[in-house]
């Protein structure tokens, strides 16, 4: 405890929580702001800056239930039926896999140029990164134009229709992480009070975690053949 | 995501207009209020529209507004429209959003939420969604459940927002010395209801993009037929009331959990509050909270897709007797031990939240009474069901909510309620709901006991009905009484001058009300103790607020 002007009974109680949850109550040397200080009494404090990795996390948790849910809607009516026609997805998605992989290893080393304070690499790496999250989403376009050359649409059987779902249900999501990618590419970054480790720390638990998702989905809809 | 607040201490702007104010505001007070006047008016809306069923179902030959034409289709939009309305806007908005928005940070010493925009666009979505609700009902039938469905997508994605804003703000925003040992209990059932409806709203909205694709795409996500197998054969008169049907119930299935949490947290902190004494068995009450938040996520998951979602699967009967059953007792137990051997301040809000704990220990009791019955018989006689869980879940949540306001609203608007219009406003509620919805209850068992013949029964029950549907009225009338309480106090009402008029130990008490903004003023507040210290021996006043330091305790002894 930084504070010696804190009073004996908080550190009994912190003590006393139970649970490995045991956060002790923000103390004062939250990350920027300068580190702690021995009078926090007295002046406000802006809002902790963990809440944004907090944040994501639950709403990544969040995000898995949704499909989760699309997902055992996927099993339980691939085994409840008696007429399933199969889908014979597009070669084009294993390389789409590829990229997208392939994503999440240059985000990490763009993290780790930041981390060394090389910043014109990070920029780099980072913009690598973008690049290939776009390109995963246009890659996910021609599999789905290719699919319609085909004949087979949304509404054509129930497995094209998860198709189509799983797979624009995750790009979507997956814009969004673009999204986050680019605003770190463009942001301004002297005037924002987060700091651009804690944005691009953020960004990449999105990130690995729609990887991770897009792997999960492919694995479910080749199985589910 | 990324979302960038409005910093706490920005300069003062001078008296910014009503959109700035009211409308495009950030601040969790104004969006806790906002909530809390959509709630009231969609009660009211739905308690309208809940008159028109029953005025129908006694004098069908009465002309009636948005009953003209086919009545069964009207009949069937009138009911999902006081469901939905009474469900999710009042019964998950009220408790959860409202209170919580404006009480959470007040609570744990936060001055704002973690990201008030995010916190802005989710109460505009569920403003959306009520608009949506409603043009669901004028609209045409199928035009009207598609906007039904995409309505029902959009509260689900305010409250997802909603439930990441309340977790986090909890988890990292609590003031210094607010551990987790500390919160007060309400704080404890809202944190545990976002993280469950962050969860179970997900899941909500799959099902219904997936609906929403059936309809607009034509997919095959949720084939029509297989459930019609499935049912009695009455039911498949009309495709599409079964089609409504099937819709409310499999979201009511969720929401019974997601609003009742709250109203346990609101329930145990008035009880300690007015009976002067600490909650018993207080970290126990954590974990029962805990318990009914993972049965009801648990419960729910297994019923999403395992049990082909058949409608009158046993909704409250499970719920009560087996799922809820450990947790709920032990809540019922440390509300009666809390009010044991108490010296109570039987005031309004005292007796709503006593209220709330009689009409839970009846709905268990005939729960667990129930839960041995063959559902699918039972399920014939939905009068039963409709009654029973009318009583548990919507009348005592709202009961709930009800005491929450009494016991909030000095804070809310520096004025008090009145206590004696609150009070015969209670018992005129408290006899009403009984006099409506027991009957329903032995109607039920009526309708569905092979006793009599079909014309004795009918001779029995028309004037149950009728008796009903006058006592109905007059519990409608009796909430009048309440409107004319609430516009006259807001307007005319005592003025309280002191912070903490009911002398209660948690931090919002410690700020003038109506709070302003910021909340705490130039100093983040210090938190040094539990949050249900009362009767602590030897000092002038029966209770230490949890501001309050070791020193200036001291002082007071």
């Amino acid at each position: 405890m930084p504070g010696t002007t804190s009073p004996p009974e908080i550190e009994l109680i912190i003590e006393d929580i139970g649970g490995g949850r045991g956060n002790p109550p923000p103390d004062g040397d939250h990350g920027d702001d300068g580190g702690g200080d021995n009078d926090n009494r007295g002046r406000k404090q802006s809002p902790s800056p963990k809440r944004y990795s907090t944040a994501i996390t639950i709403a990544l948790v969040s995000i898995l239930m949704f499909f989760m849910a699309l997902a055992s809607a996927f099993i339980v009516l691939r085994h409840g039926s008696d007429v399933w026609v199969t889908v014979h997805l597009p070669p084009i998605l294993l390389a789409n896999t590829l990229i997208l992989l392939g994503s999440s290893f240059t985000l990490e080393a763009a993290r780790r140029r930041l981390s060394s304070a090389d910043s014109s690499g990070f920029r780099k790496f980072w913009l690598l990164t973008t690049g290939l999250g776009i390109s995963f989403v246009a890659g996910q376009l021609i599999a789905w134009r290719q699919l319609v050359a085909q004949g087979v649409y949304i509404a054509s059987n129930q497995a094209s229709s998860f198709f189509y779902i799983f797979t624009g249900a995750h790009a979507v999501h997956l814009l969004g992480g673009v999204g986050a990618l680019l605003y770190v590419s463009f942001r301004k970054s002297d005037q924002k009070r987060i700091s651009l480790s804690l944005v691009a720390e953020t960004t990449s638990y999105y990130w690995h975690f729609m990887d991770g998702l897009w792997v999960f989905l492919l694995a479910l809809l080749y199985l589910g053949k | 995501m990324a979302n960038d607040d409005s910093e706490a201490d920005q300069p003062e702007t001078p008296q910014p207009g009503f959109l700035a104010r009211c409308v495009f505001s950030t601040d969790h007070k104004v969006i806790g209020l906002n909530y809390l006047w959509l709630a009231l008016f969609s009660v009211f809306l739905g308690l309208a529209m809940s008159l028109l069923m029953r005025i129908h179902l006694v004098w069908p030959g009465v002309r009636l507004p948005f009953l003209s034409g086919s009545s069964l289709e009207r009949y069937a939009a009138l009911t999902t429209f006081h469901g939905s309305l009474m469900v999710f806007l009042v019964l998950t908005a009220a408790p959860q959003a409202g209170f919580g928005n404006y009480f959470l940070p007040l609570q744990i010493g936060a001055r704002e939420m973690a990201f008030p925009k995010l916190n802005r666009l989710s109460f505009w979505a569920t403003a959306a969604s009520l608009l949506g609700l409603t043009i669901a009902f004028l609209a045409a039938p199928e035009t009207g459940i598609t906007f039904w469905i995409a309505s029902v997508a959009l509260f689900s994605f305010a409250s997802l927002c909603n439930g990441i804003n309340f977790s986090v703000t909890t988890i990292d925003l609590r003031a210094r010395g607010m551990t987790l040992a500390r919160l007060p209990l309400t704080v404890w059932a809202w944190f545990i209801n976002a993280i469950l409806s962050t969860l179970i709203f997900s899941i909500l909205l799959a099902a219904s993009v997936c609906l929403l694709s059936d309809r607009l795409l034509t997919t095959h996500f949720f084939p029509p037929l297989n459930f019609l197998a499935g049912q009695p054969a009455g039911f498949v008169v009309n495709f599409l009331p079964v089609l409504w049907q099937r819709l409310f119930w499999f979201f009511a299935q969720a929401e019974v959990y997601i609003a009742m949490l709250p109203c346990f947290g609101l329930t145990t902190h008035l009880l300690s509050t007015f009976s002067r004494k600490p909650v018993w068995m207080e970290r126990l009450v954590v974990l029962a909270l805990c318990g009914v938040g993972l049965f009801g996520f648990c419960v729910w998951g297994q019923h999403m897709f395992a049990s082909g979602m058949n409608p009158f699967s046993p909704l409250v009967f499970s719920l009560l007797a087996s799922s809820l059953g450990l947790p709920a007792t032990i809540l019922v137990i440390s509300w009666l031990g809390t009010l044991w051997n108490a010296r109570l301040q039987l005031n309004t809000s005292m007796l709503f939240a006593s209220g709330f704990v009689s009409l839970f220990i009846a709905g268990g009791i005939s729960g667990i009474f129930l839960a041995g019955h063959d559902l699918a018989a039972a399920a014939v006689s939905d009068e039963f069901i409709t009654g029973h869980f009318h009583l548990v879940m919507g009348v005592a949540a709202t009961f709930a909510i009800l005491g929450a306001l009494f016991f909030w609203f000095p804070k809310l608007f520096g004025r008090r309620l009145n206590e004696l219009l609150g009070k015969i406003h209670f018992w005129l509620t408290f006899a009403g709901v009984y006099l409506v919805f027991m009957p329903m209850h032995w109607l039920g068992l009526l309708t569905h006991a092979n006793l009599y013949s079909g014309s004795r029964i009918a001779a029995m029950v028309a004037p149950v009905r009728g008796f009903i549907t006058i006592a109905a009225i007059l519990l409608v009338i009796a909430q009048g009484l309440f409107l004319c309480n609430f516009l006259w106090s807001l307007f005319r009402g005592e003025k309280i001058e002191e912070r903490n008029p009911w002398r209660a130990t948690t931090l919002e008490w410690s700020v003038p009300s109506p709070p302003p903004a910021g909340d705490f003023g130039a100093t983040d507040p210090v938190v040094y103790r539990g949050a249900y210290e009362f009767g602590v021996p030897g000092l002038a006043e029966d209770f230490v607020p949890q501001h309050l330091s070791p020193e200036e305790v001291a002082k007071a002894r």
